[in-house]
């Protein structure tokens, strides 16, 4: 079975690219060239991190999530926000005033996700108890860090841990309960994420573990946050009230979820390391590749920087949002809200796994025939001493090796570099 | 024609080197995927590369990796100058080893390294002086598999 051709969030705006080699020098997967002035992204080989995102200085990298007016194709319209929106308002503003400012906005419930967190990692630890082989598991929390092992680590899929991640698990639990309490057919019931991150609507729109993702759509943290702050700021006067009444019982564990480490931070019997950055990511998995790491139970893998406090599409610096959830976290201490013998019922039921496992994607090897890959190899080489190893991007690509690269596959030229160039004249 | 293409590439590995720990089984891995071989195979010459790579990085003061790939197998040779090892028999007795606290500490010498090579492997040739170095030679078949 091969994976179906995928959507990405991650577009460039034609307008806005001036064709500098800031976006394709940043892409750790070097999906990136510059043609005829303009960046373009190789599909096969993006895995939306966002890195591009971040890089562009001219604002001409956009991603696709949802937008606010999208939501009125629903009639009722539930809001699962990821934790890392608890530290975008500074710390005088309560995780309670946020939640009930984006009721204010629009939407007509909204749930705090920390419980969700922690019934994640509950089941993950009964996961990994029935199951001592192999090691180490991988979390799927972060959809890059699955996208990365379809693309670049396709033996690792099987080492991850099939467990769906909060967000689809809170959103699998609502299309399950609500349909019925309101008495409306579940298509008119829009459950929608609040993300920093750009490829949490690639989950949704082509998910790698489900028939189909329980969520309608991803609304960036960078888009609804004026709405936010408008809905805080009106509701100044009430905040005192909501402050003397918490509706909401946050969870210890779960509320630090969004910080790296945060995913593990509950477990009781098992070894388990978090990893966050994109090119630390990549180097810890080519060392599980190459066998090591067995003696670690579970990986923790996110592609943002800290995690995804540090992801793209959010406002607050992540410095200090990383600092307003950790007041949250400490304040909520190891309170736990999730009763265990819950998890275990619903993880014994399989409402928490996979619909399918991880399927690897197609491979980008340098010819299907054996010996003509072989042959290319070898001219690869070649042309790769003919460069000057500048690394300057003028040719369209990231680096020599990977024009050398192109040229072999047919995708450039060799004398698109111009120090070639010259030196033949 | 096509029986007579081979890739070769050669690397070179620094002993004590543990900063670079790794890189070349990382290299051969990746030209490997390029090449279109199957993910069991790649996996299993990763494995291979990365333990005969720390080897010499471990125990030896230099050596060469030589990977040659022909439709149909992997050659992977190490040539190291380094001490030898006096009795490759017992070297290859899992968990037997000879790495010192330090490297313990770091993860490494759990005496599975000779072991888990033959283990991937399909041919397994080892060759060594004490006082001059070490040779190992391995093939994988790309065509069949290797339980």
């Amino acid at each position: 079975m091969k994976e179906k051709k995928h959507f990405h969030a991650i577009h460039i705006t034609k307008d806005k690219c001036i064709g500098c080699v800031r976006c394709m020098t940043a892409c750790p997967t070097k999906a990136i060239r510059v043609k005829d002035g303009k960046a373009w992204i190789i599909d096969e080989r993006c895995i939306d991190c966002g890195e591009c995102l971040r890089f562009c200085p001219y604002d001409a990298v956009h991603s696709h999530t949802t937008s606010f007016a999208a939501l009125d194709a629903f009639e009722y319209k539930v809001a699962i926000p990821s934790t890392v929106i608890y530290g975008q308002f500074g710390s005088a503003t309560l995780p309670n005033e946020i939640l009930s400012a984006l009721r204010r906005v629009g939407f007509d419930e909204v749930y705090d996700p920390s419980a969700i967190c922690e019934l994640n990692t509950a089941a993950v630890e009964e996961y990994l108890h029935e199951h001592p082989r192999p090691r180490p598991f991988i979390t799927s929390t972060c959809p890059v860090v699955v996208r990365l092992i379809q693309r670049r680590y396709p033996g690792l899929c099987p080492q991850i841990l099939p467990i769906e991640p909060p967000r689809e698990i809170a959103a699998k639990i609502l299309r399950t309960i609500l349909p019925k309490a309101l008495n409306l057919p579940s298509e008119k019931i829009g459950i929608i994420h609040l993300t920093p991150c750009p490829a949490k609507m690639v989950s949704i729109n082509s998910p790698a573990t489900l028939k189909k993702s329980y969520l309608d759509g991803a609304i960036s943290i960078r888009d609804i946050y004026p709405e936010v702050l408008n809905a805080l700021r009106k509701g100044q006067d009430d905040a005192l009230m909501r402050h003397l009444f918490p509706e909401t019982l946050f969870s210890g564990n779960g509320m630090g979820w969004s910080l790296s480490g945060g995913e593990i931070r509950g477990f009781k019997s098992h070894r388990a390391v978090a990893v966050s950055g994109v090119s630390d990511t990549m180097r810890v998995l080519d060392q599980v590749e190459s066998g090591l790491l067995q003696d670690i139970d579970l990986l923790e893998c996110t592609v943002c920087p800290d995690g995804c406090v540090g992801g793209p599409l959010q406002v607050e610096n992540r410095f200090l949002a990383k600092s307003r959830i950790l007041q949250l976290v400490d304040a909520a201490g190891d309170r736990a809200v999730v009763d265990h013998k819950d998890v275990s019922r619903l993880y014994h039921k399989n409402f928490l796994s996979f619909d399918h496992p991880v399927i690897p994607a197609d491979a980008l090897p340098l010819d299907a025939d054996p010996a003509r890959a072989i042959a290319k190899a070898q001219r690869r080489e070649k042309i790769f001493k003919k460069l000057p190893r500048r690394d300057c991007g003028v040719c369209g690509a990231p680096d020599c090796w990977t024009l050398a690269d192109d040229v072999v596959r047919g995708a450039a030229r060799l004398a698109d570099c111009p120090f070639v160039k010259k030196e033949k004249r | 024609m096509a029986g007579s293409a081979i890739f070769r590439q050669e690397f070179a590995v620094k002993g004590g080197n543990f900063a670079k720990a790794g890189v070349v089984a990382c290299r051969i891995k990746g030209l490997l995927k390029e090449l279109g071989l199957d993910t069991q195979i790649v996996r299993r010459a990763a494995i291979a590369s990365y333990e005969a790579e720390m080897n010499v990085i471990m125990y030896a003061w230099e050596g060469r990796v030589k990977l040659a790939v022909s439709p149909g197998k992997i050659r992977i040779t190490v040539d190291d100058r380094g001490p030898g090892i006096p009795d490759v028999n017992l070297a290859l007795t899992e968990g037997y080893s000879t790495a010192t606290p330090e490297m313990r500490e770091l993860g490494f010498g759990a005496g599975m390294g000779l072991p888990n090579i033959r283990k991937n492997a399909d041919t397994f040739r080892i060759d060594s002086k004490v006082g001059r170095g070490t040779h190992l030679e391995i093939t994988i078949h790309t065509n069949g598999q290797k339980p």
